[in-house]
């Protein structure tokens, strides 16, 4: 008895000494551990492993893709990649961690980039990219990915948005062709949702997620912008009329219920139960739909608020941004040459669903005819300022606050936010 | 596994423990008194592993309230008290700290009365009463990130169960917008709230009654006491420190509950169904702010709001004068 | 007298049927979830709404256990909420013992600077966290996730056991003091199992809390197959594609440990003081 029981106290002594010890270790070393950027490679020495914290796009494909990326990058080159996968959710809070304790990934996916630029933490498409790969990049991208003149968001994918609709609701409904125009965009939302049962004109989502894009593609299709030439516009007389024109959709009972409070997803979830005449969708929403195989959907270009106005569309790419460590320039390098292969890239994007980001890579998906509406609009694609550090907070006020413009005043919200962006966000 | 499990689990195995001299007993006075060394001695390990993991970071929260930070996360300078007077600046302080106030009253009192009489009723023996006690522990084995997105659902407008449920017997004619109807959003997130935190502390409760012995209830009956009698003269006395514990852990947990909130809220824009721990994560990243040091000096301006009100709820219930008696 | 007498009569047959009332009470969210497993993902989020499934999938589980993702989460959440769960036990049991049977300097201090580390939320600390591991170069190690998680937890296990043995009516243990036991061979043979059922909740309570964490797993592990079930499922559903009916496959299959734990200890939260005084 009296052997078990002091092996007891033996057992929790040891365990005492033992954490002793490391908390002890701790306290050392806590300050100056962190100081040392640069994940185990001492200054001067060329780093032999980079990390790469990035993005999921979706559960099967985006490890599989970056595990199978890692053994070719090691075989290619000798160095070893070691990937953290992190949700969307979660990748900003995870990103955050790293910076705050000056041991960022070397390289991070993410969809911002300019105030890592900003703060100087980056490396430019200058020291890591070949002349062949940045020559490769379509324009628009290499244009919203430049900060003061340099490039340094180098685009992983991309999307681009276009109409969706139901064709069944727009059969019985009586509507021939896709809206053209807002008044007959407006219309064709009535018609269909005249047919009750529970049918929605058109799923309108400015929750919190991503009011940003939602409102972005109908502002350009009203010849306002975020910015122009050099100074915000949020509260453009343009942009005042398109929030207000949304809001019409919302107080005459078009959209779905509470749309300042419905995000993206939750749109497209109605969308694809059948219940929604129109919705703003991209090639993911697509893929979604034909695996279900419910919904008998077109993609159409979106309306423009002038009568034969030319469609915009609203592009978005993510970044893929290299951190500035202490010899690990030539492994980072060598990660970009590896990715923007057409073999890597684009099978990357082609199974995630997205679209491409290059030349080249337009060429590959030509082939895909589903892919037609969005190829040809890509090069042109207009996107929002991701180049000015001030949108990196300017986004986020938006999101927060777009959706209050369906029960309060538009011209209100877009004052308070040009308000925020003239600030500095 | 003992790879893994680090020193303290791997050295239970060690069969080489010496036997002699090794009782702390030395020159102990009459029972209950102990000195600061023999206390160390026992209390070493917590305080090591509480010192060590909790008190190290929590420093640097306070190093970090104290800081400048760019959106990045990276640190631009020293920031003076900027971070806490910006946050007591913040226009939308006063609904969340109101939001905050009826979200711990509402989900600590519901519960503990909740937990009182299922605790009561999962002691009693009945046909089946493993299977019972086995369901309630349901809720708490749930990861509270599931069971948030799962009530998303089952509340949703459009797709809810709930809401299909409640259509089919007729109780409403058009759903309810649970999570969106500013009426609805809180009682919403607090029944939720409620459903997690009763087994937790029905199953404190249980253990507490457990621990009565039976024959003070013998004597109660034989002395004619009623059954409202006995729970109020005796079982209510005796539950007080289980009930005391209850509530003490539940202000807490309640206070930084977040997964419900953050997840039942998500699509409303804004502040204003936030409490003070969801104000604080988005003001590290979901906000305009996005400036993590505001939201350490939130993190401290909660964990002062939860002392305080745990210090006025053992006032209130004169606990150390239970611990002193 | 009557009604009593009545009670007594329905009372067999009519405490199993609250039972079930009850039971269903705490369980209906999670039928719930279980259909929701049974039907394809896209059926999930269909207006309008359906009670069972309009189409059955009966993959759902084997696609989730099939996954050797999956298993890897699973196995890292058994390894960390056993190891944490081990450790509080045993860290918190002297604390709460001594605390609770002796006067010393800093005794109140000490059960309040237990508490006060609970007022901490994981999600404020976790840069200090990541910061502190990074040093002792154990980011991404199960020790960093069960050292945390022991933390963390500490303080429910030491108050919860510490009321229970406060509660001992003190002649018990004075009696086998007289029989010559010292403290430790008095807590061990006599505290001990009349704490049982305090023993048992703090089990519980310790281990579900680190089968359940989150945010610090999320910062701290890096790869994928260390990562705990609760981080690893979000990749079931992302922002551009969702398998709601794995996710709540998956998050069925994260329940039955706990469960499993509590049927087989569950039985110790009787007994306590009326099976210990017997001796």
């Amino acid at each position: 008895m009296g052997t078990t029981t002091s092996r007891h106290t033996q057992a929790v002594r040891w365990g005492g000494l033992a954490l002793g010890t490391a908390f002890a270790l701790a306290a050392c070393s806590g300050g100056t551990g962190a100081g040392t950027a640069g994940g185990g490679d001492s200054s001067g020495k060329k780093a032999t492993t980079i990390k790469l914290v990035a993005a999921e796009y979706s559960k099967d494909h985006t490890k599989a893709f970056w595990d199978k990326f890692a053994t070719d990058y090691k075989a290619k080159t000798g160095n070893t990649l070691e990937v953290q996968i992190v949700s969307w959710d979660d990748i900003d809070q995870q990103s955050s961690t790293m910076v705050q304790n000056n041991n960022p990934p070397d390289i991070l996916n993410l969809n911002a980039y300019a105030s890592y630029a900003k703060d100087d933490l980056l490396y430019s498409a200058d020291d890591v990219l070949s002349d062949s790969v940045k020559s490769d990049l379509l324009e628009a991208f290499v244009k919203s990915g430049s900060y003061n003149g340099k490039m340094y968001g180098m685009p992983d994918l991309s999307s681009a948005r276009a109409m969706f609709y139901n064709k069944k609701l727009f059969q019985q409904a009586g509507i021939t062709a896709a809206p053209k125009t807002w008044d007959e965009f407006k219309a064709d939302a009535k018609k269909v949702s005249a047919l009750g049962n529970g049918a929605i004109g058109y799923g309108l989502p400015l929750g919190p997620e991503e009011s940003q894009g939602e409102f972005s593609i109908w502002m350009f299709n009203n010849g306002g912008d975020w910015k122009k030439d050099g100074k915000w516009t949020i509260n453009s007389a343009q942009n005042v009329e398109t929030l207000s024109f949304l809001k019409s959709l919302s107080t005459d009972k078009l959209t779905q219920n509470n749309p300042g409070k419905t995000n993206r997803q939750d749109a497209f979830d109605l969308f694809a139960s059948g219940k929604v005449g129109m919705v703003v969708g991209f090639s993911p929403l697509a893929a979604t739909l034909d695996a279900a195989k419910k919904v008998d959907y077109g993609v159409a270009p979106m309306p423009t608020k002038a009568d034969g106005g030319e469609p915009q569309t609203f592009g978005v790419t993510d970044y893929l941004m290299a951190f500035k460590k202490d010899g690990n320039k030539d492994a980072v390098k060598a990660f970009y040459d590896l990715y923007y292969q057409k073999d890597q890239v684009n099978s990357f994007i082609k199974a995630e669903g997205f679209l491409p980001v290059t030349k080249s890579g337009i060429e590959e998906f030509k082939s895909d005819t589903k892919l037609a509406t969005y190829l040809e609009t890509l090069p042109n694609a207009h996107l929002t300022p991701t180049d000015d550090p001030t949108w990196d907070k300017v986004k986020l006020a938006v999101q927060q606050n777009l959706g209050t413009a369906m029960t309060g005043d538009p011209k209100a919200v877009l004052d308070k936010l040009q308000k925020s962006a003239e600030a500095g966000g | 596994m003992t790879q893994t499990a680090s020193a303290p689990v791997g050295a239970t195995g060690d069969p080489a423990a010496p036997t002699a001299g090794r009782r702390p007993r030395r020159a102990r006075p009459r029972r209950g008194r102990a000195s600061l060394g023999q206390a160390l001695l026992w209390l070493g390990p917590a305080l090591l592993l509480i010192f060590g993991v909790v008190v190290y970071p929590a420093v640097e929260l306070v190093k970090a309230s104290l800081s400048r930070y760019s959106i990045t996360g990276l640190r631009k300078g020293d920031a003076g008290l900027d971070n806490y007077t910006n946050v007591l600046a913040n226009e939308s302080l006063g609904t969340v700290l109101t939001n905050t106030l009826v979200w711990v009253v509402a989900v600590v009192a519901l519960t503990i009365l909740i937990s009182l009489g299922l605790a009561q009723f999962l002691t009693k023996e009945f046909w089946g009463r493993r299977i019972v006690r086995w369901a309630v522990i349901v809720p708490w084995a749930a990861s509270l990130v599931i069971t948030a997105r799962l009530f998303s659902l089952i509340y949703s407008y459009y797709y809810g169960t709930l809401n299909a449920v409640l259509l089919k017997i007729g109780l409403v004619d058009t759903p309810i917008d649970f999570l969106g109807d500013d009426r609805w959003i809180m009682p919403s997130m607090i029944a939720v709230g409620v459903f997690v935190s009763i087994p937790f502390t029905a199953y404190v409760f249980v253990a507490g009654l457990h621990a009565i012995p039976t024959d003070v209830y013998e004597a109660a009956r034989i002395d004619g006491a009623s059954p409202w009698q006995i729970w109020r003269r005796i079982t209510l006395p005796l539950l007080r420190p289980a009930i005391l514990v209850a509530t003490v852990l539940n202000m807490i947990y309640v206070f930084n509950s977040f997964p419900i909130i953050y997840t039942l809220n998500e699509s409303n824009p804004g502040f204003s169904h936030d409490t003070t721990i969801t104000f604080m994560y988005k003001l590290a990243f979901k906000s305009a702010e996005k400036d993590v040091g505001q939201s350490a000096a939130a993190g401290l301006f909660n964990v002062l709001l939860i002392l305080v009100a745990v210090v006025i709820y053992l006032r209130v219930s004169r606990w150390r004068e239970e611990e002193e008696s | 007298m009557n009604g009593t007498l009545s009670w007594r009569r329905i009372r067999p047959a009519a405490m199993p049927v609250i039972g079930l009332g009850v039971a269903f009470a705490f369980l209906w969210p999670y039928l719930v979830m279980l259909l929701d497993a049974f039907r394809p993902s896209g059926d999930v989020v269909q207006t309008p709404a359906s009670i069972l499934p309009r189409e059955w999938k009966w993959t759902t589980f084997s696609e989730v256990v099939g996954d050797e993702r999956f298993r890897a989460w699973l196995q890292t959440s058994l390894i960390v909420a056993l190891s944490s769960t081990v450790i509080v036990v045993l860290v918190a049991v002297p604390a709460a013992y001594f605390t609770a049977r002796f006067r010393f300097p800093g005794r109140i201090a000490f059960l309040f600077l237990v508490l006060i580390t609970q007022m901490f939320s994981p999600t404020s600390l976790v840069v200090g966290i990541y910061r502190e591991f990074y040093a002792l170069t154990l980011v991404d190690t199960y020790q960093a996730l069960i050292l945390t998680n022991a933390a963390f937890n500490l303080a429910f296990a030491i108050w919860i056991l510490h009321g229970f043995f406060a509660s001992i009516p003190k002649e018990v243990e004075e009696a086998a003091e007289l029989d010559g036991c010292g403290p430790l061979l008095r807590l061990r043979r006599v505290m001990l199992p009349l704490t049982l059922p305090g023993l048992v909740t703090a089990t519980i309570f310790t281990f579900i809390a680190a089968w359940n964490e989150y945010v610090v797993a999320l910062t701290l592990m890096l790869s994928d197959e260390k990562k705990p079930l609760t981080v690893g499922i979000n990749s079931y559903v992302t922002g551009y594609e969702q398998n709601w009916d794995q996710l709540f496959g998956a998050s069925i299959i994260a329940i039955v440990p706990v469960v499993i734990l509590f049927a087989v200890i569950e039985k110790h939260l009787v007994g306590g003081l009326t099976a210990g005084s017997v001796k």
